[in-house]
């Protein structure tokens, strides 16, 4: 297997990315400014007028549709997905989506109740990013992700199995 | 069987490390026992009335004699000497403390074992048919799929966290010893006509408290794309299974509830895994691969046919005990001269699946003398001997007994199914243990168990079913009414064998009954038959013929707690909710 592909653990005070959200939720008309990561409905509302070039990233609900996306996909540089709850499975399903059938190349970010114990699943589905839930240890994060060196099935960056594999 | 490769042995002992780690991030206060409970979980691992319960996978239940040897020494070095076999071919402990769990995965992965997916909302370790490979009605053998099957769903990263469990069946042959109707997912492999192989695959069955048969989504998979079919299968149910409501997570209430739409959702997403998806054809199964597996379950070396001529009165008449053990505990070969062997896990004294250590090594000592060091756990929760010759029958007869193996009661009434209830179990209702004794003490006299014939009679502790009573021709439910036990009994469910007819869940008798009043009420009901069966009549044909009336009438008769309206509990029969 080639070296491991990255994963970038997200600082909150590092991370040029804000949503945009005023006193009562989610601005219906964000403002254009780079780095800001909106919602589904957001988008919506300012895509016809988003400069191309200037930085934008969607935040999604894990009940959205990532192939609806598919028009807009290349125009985002980030897509967080989240997890309301870690034991929450389906944003798996949306990032393996994103990259295998979608061929997404920007960053996929998992947001919410994301736990150390996740890091292998979440990295092996295709997100290169994750913003660990407080209290987390980020240490014990990256010695999840090394513990099992390689699996059976394919995934995201080794996509195949092990049975089509070409032995080491 | 199966052979470990290095990647295989490797891959075990870096998992027991991963859980080693979490373990000890768990003791030492970092990881909160809420968030380490579904790492356990995944790893076999629950919280019990006690202690810590471990289930082991017996993937589709072949077991070597080795293993079998480790599996009693940890009964009797971490547990309290015992374990019990389960209908999903697994074996559970119950008393290893968990600052010991990380010591015990590492025993088990020296000998090719884990406890990886037993538990948790995931894709459990796949089961099968307890004769697979050496039945004469096989089609094709199930167990190379098996494999393949259990290689691609072990740690699938999209599939860890599912809305619920997942647990998948896989039968062979003609007959269905593997109740895969009654799965999440059930594959039966089929022929078509142009002899090609592929899979019949049943989706949506499950117990639990709404008991449903799985759907038909596909009459033929060919074998070589299953593995994208339950891709896609799977993936719906991760995106649109629900997560609101635990009792409505399964996804045969998916299915129930989309019909045709849950089937056009999966083909259509099979055929964007196929056309779309870089890697989307990287799963269809090589031939090559196919044949690499399959080679794992030749016949073992040692395997030699003969002429089948076995004639139990050959030198004289046969002892009549014996010609009863080979009735009913001893079954057809595809090899001629050989036969399969069960070695009964139902007798007076011990819980039904239970076996101490002891017990444990002297069938591992019964498999390596007489059936090459291999075994089968069946869903039935007893042992097999795969490889016995038919020359060896009567001495494998006579060990057997010795070591308390021997009982000829398989398919009978006392050869009960029943979960670990209330004794155990922290989810469980009612005591199952008990219940099972009273039963098997009951009906003790062996030429009574003979007239009354095969009867399945399957007890659960609860609502989760672990116990499959949905299914049995006689099914005992605990429930709990006012923090007292109670017993809902059901009549004429069927796990889909020919025996018992198309799959499909008993019907509740009426209302709970005490504990004590259990054994009558079986009495009650076997009475009812033994007066009103005709000609060559099972319990099953005479309960489907009579329906619940009859039977309801003689179960009233025999009340005593529960006649008297005050002591009535008016449980409701949940088992008859409906869908």
């Amino acid at each position: 297997m080639s070296a491991a592909p990255h994963m970038n653990f997200i600082q909150a005070a590092q991370d040029p990315w804000r949503a945009a959200v005023g006193e009562y939720g989610p601005l219906p008309s964000p403002p254009v400014a780079a780095h800001s990561l909106l919602t589904l409905e957001q988008w919506q509302a300012v895509r016809d007028q988003w400069p191309a070039g200037l930085p934008v990233g969607l935040t999604l609900a894990n009940t959205a549709e990532v192939e609806d996306l598919a028009e807009d996909l290349p125009r985002f540089a980030l897509v967080a997905l989240q997890f309301p709850k870690w034991t929450d499975g389906r944003a798996y399903s949306q990032a393996r989506v994103l990259r295998a059938r979608l061929r997404y190349a920007g960053e996929v970010r998992a947001t919410g109740d994301v736990v150390v114990d996740m890091l292998p699943l979440l990295q092996r589905t295709g997100f290169d990013a994750v913003q660990l839930r407080d209290g987390q240890v980020e240490a014990s994060a990256r010695r999840a992700l090394a513990i099992v060196s390689e699996h059976y099935q394919g995934d995201v960056h080794q996509t195949r199995p092990l049975f089509s594999r070409v032995p080491a | 069987m199966y052979q470990y490769t290095s990647f295989d042995r490797q891959f075990v002992h870096q998992r027991a490390a991963q859980f080693r780690d979490q373990l000890t991030r768990n003791l030492a206060g970092e990881l909160a026992d809420d968030d380490f409970r579904p790492l356990r979980l995944q790893n076999g691992w629950y919280i019990q009335r006690h202690a810590p319960m471990l289930r082991v996978a017996v993937p589709y239940g072949e077991l070597s004699s080795r293993q079998l040897r480790q599996l009693a020494r940890i009964a009797r070095e971490f547990d309290r000497g015992f374990g019990h076999f389960t209908t999903r071919q697994n074996l559970q402990y119950n008393w290893i403390p968990l600052p010991k769990s990380a010591d015990v995965m590492d025993l088990l992965a020296e000998v090719d074992m884990h406890g990886i997916q037993t538990s948790g909302n995931c894709i459990r370790n796949i089961t099968s048919d307890a004769f697979a490979g050496i039945a004469p009605d096989e089609i094709v053998d199930p167990r190379p799929y098996c494999e393949i099957l259990r290689q691609w769903s072990t740690l699938h990263p999209e599939f860890a966290f599912l809305p619920r469990k997942f647990k998948i069946a896989v039968s062979g042959s003609v007959e269905d010893r593997a109740a895969i109707a009654w799965h999440d997912v059930g594959l039966q492999l089929v022929k078509n006509d142009a002899d090609e192989v592929g899979f019949k695959v049943y989706v949506g069955g499950g117990m639990g408290r709404t008991p449903i048969i799985g759907t038909v989504t596909n009459a033929f998979v060919p074998w070589q794309e299953i593995l994208v079919y339950l891709e896609a299968v799977v993936r719906v149910y991760n995106r649109y299974g629900r997560r609101d409501n635990l009792y409505k997570a399964r996804i045969k209430i998916l299915v129930k509830a989309e019909g045709q739409k849950f089937v056009d959702a999966v083909n259509a997403e099979f055929t964007k895994i196929l056309e779309q998806d870089v890697d989307g054809r990287e799963h269809i199964i090589p031939v090559s691969e196919l044949e690499r597996v399959s080679h794992h379950f030749q016949d073992p070396n040692g395997v030699h046919p003969a002429t089948s001529a076995f004639d139990p009165n050959r030198t004289g008449p046969a002892p009549a005990a014996f010609l009863r053990w080979l009735e009913r505990n001893v079954h057809g070969h595809r090899v001629p001269g050989y036969r399969a062997v069960t070695l009964s896990l139902k007798r007076a004294g011990q819980a039904p699946g239970d076996a101490t250590d002891e017990q444990m090594e002297a069938a591992a000592q019964l498999a390596d003398r007489y059936s090459l060091g291999e075994l089968r756990v069946s869903h039935d929760q007893n042992l097999v001997l795969p490889w016995v010759r038919e020359a060896d029958l009567f001495s494998v007869w006579h060990a057997a007994k010795e070591a308390s193996f021997a009982t000829p009661n398989i398919g009978l009434l006392t050869d009960m199914i029943a979960c670990p209830g209330g004794d155990f179990c922290a989810l469980a209702n009612a005591r199952s243990i008990p219940v099972a004794a009273s039963i098997t003490e009951r009906f003790d006299d062996i030429d009574a168990l003979y007239d009354i014939g095969d009867i399945d009679v399957h007890m659960s502790g609860c609502m989760n079913s672990c116990g499959h009573h949905h299914t049995g021709h006689i099914g005992i439910l605990g429930v709990d009414k006012d923090g007292s036990e109670w017993y809902q009994i059901s009549v004429a469910g069927s796990d889909g064998s020919t025996l018992s007819g198309a799959a499909v869940p008993g019907k509740v008798i009426g209302p709970s009954f005490s504990a004590d009043e259990v054994p009558d009420v079986i009495e009650a009901l076997i009475d009812v038959y033994l007066r009103q069966r005709q000609a060559d009549e099972h319990f099953i044909d005479t309960a489907r013929r009579l329906g619940v009336p009859a039977f309801r009438a003689a179960a009233d008769a025999v009340r005593r707690d529960t006649a008297a309206p005050a002591a009535k509990p008016a449980v409701v029969a949940e088992a008859a909710e409906a869908l």
